[in-house]
């Protein structure tokens, strides 16, 4: 990696991460403010942490106890892929053709593949932050549990620094491919959302028709009654999985160094061939005004021309044009309401229902009962958990970045304006409720009583959510951004929603245990309901309260 | 009407951006904002649009306040910020709708608006494309289009000639003369001091957050018993506060 790579990395991460903190600064202390971010950022580090720590600890020990203790490594090699590959699809489109830097990056006399290859590092140093706490903590606590030497240590810092690399290289090298097509296209955001979907498509379609693959009854049998034996499953779901979980467990140091030294040249050669096909390729879909819009002298239709609207619609429908003509915002924000309830259900739930030919489980005459509050539990759990990637509220604020202010020179109370864009969160997390709702139901039979009270249930969880995420981003916005992307990936806000949805499944949990004995299925989500509106009054009143000094940063 | 009365303003404790400011811009006026980068004129109009709070002091538009009467206060100025990039995901048509709603603008009224403006800008054959694919002059002409759609007493513009082709900015001037000879107000910011000398009624200097001369060209050259151009004088008057 040449000189100029190096620094045009330096130059590209450090542009995007320089304002994760908070809009302007000014009035207040920096130094104090930075040593209090590092103990707030290093504190929820701390938080996940322990929560993967306390999970891992109870799946590897629950492993051990059946002798299938590797099949933690590869569970967590596979989600580390699935998680890189999904995450780098949305990721590299955008910092690899829309990012702003590209307007000062192209006149500069450097080759296409050198800045493939820097673009391609921040990448994956963004991907590094997030393999730390899903990978790193419990890879480790494995090792602890399993008493391994220095040697699986080191291998394990091998593979999470190796193995990474060719997820973003495989996510990157289909947006590469197709972008290379935008030059046909007039309506260059369309393409980006259609090329987007399409990659995201192809990889999911990839990785399950791999992981469908066939076991036979007597097979199963075997690996279930040999020590480790299952883990051979996951060997074939990725190509470099078989290495990757061969250097860290197989028995001879040297049949692991082999392994670990073919992921590595493996590695190497897709790296090589990726760089080749971006120096021919990255330009074609790189050079032209990528920030220009559709231009044409269509002209306009005077009868609805002039449409007076009411304020709330006019700003919801400007929250949502805003959200659905901009990809990034669109695929991170909107998108996820859509796709997750479909994918994570449909998956989760497609073995059962293969199990049972076909025919919905039949779960009516169990919802009576007191222990059917776990089924309660579950799907609030399960909106609550899809509840947390919909970003809508939490970057309300950041994604108008210096306009802003404008909500402040406007003659519309701040509260008002804080309303309506939390709305568009509440009728995507509405969506996204009813949908899980009906993605159980075509799984589970249900008594529709039931789940009329769930979808009531959820839907105000949901609007619980958009407000105390409003807060997060009221808090800190992110104001100055040079490309869509770091609002919605390079901004440590996001980790907020996380965390409250964690805590609020946590508290549904509690809940349930708390509640299990002495109330059924019916009145625990009622009892849920009525807690949510509680706490929107109380969330809501504390923003109408502080909205001025909320509105202080920004300007 | 704009009065200011008493404002002071600071970023940084002990440090004063603003420092008790007073200023009467009357009606029927066009008042230049003139001082060096960094003088404190775009945090002077933050603090009269109400984007920024006062530390002391008050800001009252057409008699209400700033402070106390936001809304009211608001609904009676046209405002012109320093950036035109603003809402580009929306169209041109979308985003003057938009604000013709906030205002409460009737159907006839907007139409009427919205076609003499455009059309006196050259702006009229875009209005149906993304704001994202108009230069920047053309984002500047767009947005004060937006500022003057509800047709304000009082026009409050940040360096409104930027970005302005000369036809444009022509325009703009004519406009500006148009609506002071009609009894209204227009404060605006401008580093052009050939555009303050020849048109303003009267000019302000501020330099490191103090206002160092309020008055016309006239009484410039009078009190400096000097007959130079402005831009001589204000860099006389700005580099003697150095």
């Amino acid at each position: 990696m040449n000189n100029k790579v190096i620094s045009l990395t330096r130059v590209i991460f450090k542009n995007s991460f320089q304002n994760m903190e908070t809009a302007k600064s000014k009035t207040e202390n920096k130094n104090k403010r930075k040593i209090g971010m590092i103990v707030l950022y290093s504190l929820i580090f701390i938080y996940l942490a322990v929560i993967i720590g306390v999970f891992s600890n109870g799946l590897i020990k629950e492993l051990i106890e059946i002798n299938q203790e590797q099949m933690f490594l590869g569970l967590i090699l596979i989600t580390i892929a699935g998680f890189v590959l999904i995450q780098s699809i949305f990721s590299a489109i955008n910092i690899l053709y829309y990012s702003k830097d590209n307007e000062y990056i192209l006149p500069l006399p450097i080759k296409p593949s050198e800045i493939v290859a820097a673009k391609t590092n921040v990448l994956l140093i963004t991907e590094y932050f997030i393999i730390t706490i899903i990978g790193l903590i419990p890879l480790a606590i494995y090792g602890i549990l399993t008493s391994a030497n220095i040697f699986y240590y080191i291998s394990m810092l091998i593979v999470l620094i190796v193995f990474p690399i060719i997820p973003v290289l495989l996510s990157s090298l289909l947006i590469l491919i197709i972008m290379s097509f935008a030059k046909f296209t007039k309506n260059r955001n369309r393409f980006q959302l259609i090329a987007t979907i399409l990659v995201f498509i192809v990889v999911f379609a990839l990785s399950f028709t791999t992981s469908n693959t066939k076991t036979t009854p007597e097979e199963l049998v075997k690996m279930v009654t040999e020590a480790n034996g299952l883990v051979e499953i996951l060997k074939g779901t990725f190509p470099t999985l078989g290495m990757a979980l061969n250097g860290l467990t197989n028995q001879s140091v040297i049949n692991q160094i082999l392994n670990l030294s073919l992921l590595v040249i493996t590695t190497l050669i897709v790296y090589v061939i990726y760089i080749v096909i971006g120096q021919k390729l990255y330009l074609k879909g790189a050079v032209g005004n990528l920030y220009s819009g559709k231009r044409t002298s269509k002209k306009i239709d005077e009868t609805k021309m002039y449409k007076k609207s009411s304020l709330s619609k006019t700003y919801i429908g400007k929250e949502f044009k805003t959200l659905l003509k901009n990809p990034i915002f669109f695929m991170q924000c909107v998108l996820p309401a859509i796709l997750f309830p479909i994918l994570i259900i449909g998956l989760a739930f497609a073995g059962i229902k293969g199990e049972q030919n076909g025919a919905p489980i039949d779960f009516a005459n169990m919802i009576t009962d007191k222990s059917s509050i776990y089924i309660g539990m579950g799907i609030l759990c399960a909106i609550q958990f899809f509840l947390m990637f919909i970003y809508i509220s939490a970057t309300a604020i950041s994604r108008d970045g210096q306009t802003a202010m404008f909500m402040k020179y406007i003659p519309v109370p701040l509260m008002k304006q804080i309303d309506y864009k939390v709305i568009p969160n509440i009728i995507m997390t509405t969506f996204m409720s009813i949908l899980t709702i009906i993605m159980v139901e075509y799984l589970l039979k249900l008594p529709i009583m039931y789940l009329v009270l769930i979808t009531i249930a959820g839907i105000i969880m949901g609007v619980f959510q958009s407000y105390i995420s409003i807060i997060v981003d009221l808090k800190r916005p992110k104001l100055e951004w040079n490309s869509e992307y770091a609002v919605v990936k390079q901004n440590m806000n996001l980790i907020w929603p996380v965390i409250l949805g964690i805590l609020n499944i946590t508290l549904i949990v509690i809940l349930t245990l708390v509640c299990r004995s002495f109330i059924n299925s019916y009145i625990f989500i009622m009892f849920i309901t009525v807690m949510y509106l509680l706490l929107i009054f109380i969330v809501r009143n504390y923003i109408k309260n502080n909205v001025n000094k909320f509105f202080e940063k920004i300007y | 009407m704009i009065k200011i009365e008493n404002v002071s303003k600071s970023y940084i404790k002990g440090k004063k951006s603003i420092d008790n400011l007073n200023l009467e811009i009357k009606d029927g006026e066009i008042f230049g904002f003139l001082g060096p980068n960094g003088a404190g004129k775009t945090t002077t109009i933050k603090m009269i649009t109400g984007i920024l709070n006062t530390d002391e002091g008050d800001i009252f538009i057409d008699g209400k306040s700033i402070i106390k009467q936001p809304l009211e206060a608001k609904r009676e100025f046209g405002f012109v910020p320093d950036s035109p990039d603003m809402f580009l995901k929306l169209k041109g048509i979308e985003y003057l709708n938009f604000l013709a709603d906030i205002y409460e603008i009737s159907n006839e009224k907007r139409k009427e608006r919205i076609e003499s403006l455009t059309k006196k800008f050259e702006i009229y054959d875009n209005l149906n494309n993304e704001m994202q694919s108009y230069s920047h002059g053309m984002r500047q002409k767009i947005i004060i289009c937006g500022a003057l759609l509800n047709n304000p007493r009082n026009w409050i513009l940040d360096e409104p000639m930027t970005g302005l082709d000369p036809k444009s900015s022509h325009d703009l001037k004519e406009m500006m003369k148009e609506h002071s000879r009609n009894g209204n107000t227009v404060f605006f910011s401008t580093h052009v001091l050939e555009v303050a000398e020849k048109l303003c009624d009267r000019v302000g200097i501020i330099n490191k957050g103090k206002l160092v001369f309020v008055g016309t060209y006239e009484e410039m050259k009078e009190k400096f018993k000097e007959n130079k151009s402005l831009e001589e004088l204000f860099l006389e008057i700005t580099e003697n506060e150095q």
